[in-house]
């Protein structure tokens, strides 16, 4: 007596593709991070890990305009200087001597006399005055004569 | 010295505020030079407010020019916005003053300055 097992065999198949269908429908509801696992660290040591950086993006500009440079060649260079060992210098060492502002430096000096003479600077040595003003020894560029330059100026 | 107008520099754009600046600038420049060479003095007080003067024009149109361009923007630049004071400037807005709460709208309503005049 053989027992009609193809209803019994309908019924399991019937069981297991719902049970599929269950989880299916349970993982798709939990999602990609349904499962918890575990990460796998090969050192003893914890580094802050590397997160998402951002560039700015302000929604205002803190300055509504950028300033004109401060440190312009007419502020540099206040006067030039015509005491005798200034003259000395014009004849013997073809260099020009400027009372400069304090905050300048070497290379906005040479920039200034460039801009308002049109002379290259050979070099350019400064000195702190004790009244605090100070001193710029502009060297000119040897095609150049720094008494021509002087005229030119006015400061004779 | 010819001293720098500021009601005829307000008509003149940009550009050639700049470069009047520039000369004005080279015009002290000389002066100062002058001074050392032995020459006249006075006019230095005049150079340095022509600079002023035509600094003072190019800044302000400048930045009414930019107050026009942020009207209607939400966010403005710090240096456009009201100055008053740090406190001053996180206080109640007169808006947020004014609100009242439900209980109190109805008290005033319900019980409202009374005005009496007495007969004579």
């Amino acid at each position: 007596m053989h027992r009609d097992f193809s209803l019994f065999i309908a019924w399991t198949e019937l069981f297991k593709s719902s049970v599929k269908a269950l989880n299916a429908k349970k993982s798709a509801l939990k999602g990609v991070h349904g499962k918890a696992v575990r990460k796998i660290r090969t050192s003893t040591h914890f580094h802050i890990p590397k997160t998402l950086v951002l560039n700015r993006a302000p929604k205002y500009a803190r300055k509504s305009i950028a300033h004109a440079p401060r440190m312009d060649q007419y502020r540099v260079i206040r006067q030039p200087l015509n005491t005798e060992t200034a003259m000395k210098k014009i004849e013997e060492h073809n260099t020009l001597t400027f009372l400069v502002d304090v905050k300048s430096n070497k290379n906005q000096i040479k920039d200034a006399v460039k801009r308002l003479y049109d002379v290259e600077a050979a070099q350019v040595n400064t000195l702190i005055r004790p009244d605090g003003y100070k001193k710029a020894f502009v060297r000119l560029t040897a095609d150049v004569d720094a008494l021509d330059v002087a005229n030119k100026i006015g400061f004779i | 010295m010819v001293a720098v107008k500021a009601h005829e520099l307000r008509n003149k754009n940009k550009a050639e505020l700049v470069k009047i600046l520039d000369e004005q600038k080279q015009a002290l420049a000389n002066i100062r030079v002058q001074k050392v060479a032995g020459g006249k003095t006075q006019e230095i007080g005049e150079a340095r407010k022509n600079v002023a003067r035509v600094l003072t024009v190019i800044n302000q149109t400048q930045r009414e020019q930019l107050r026009l361009f942020y009207q209607k923007k939400a966010f403005t630049p710090l240096d456009l916005r009201v100055k008053k004071t740090r406190a001053m400037r996180r206080a109640l807005t007169p808006f947020e003053k004014s609100k009242k709460t439900v209980r109190e709208l109805k008290k005033l309503a319900h019980f409202p300055l009374r005005k009496y005049a007495v007969k004579a």
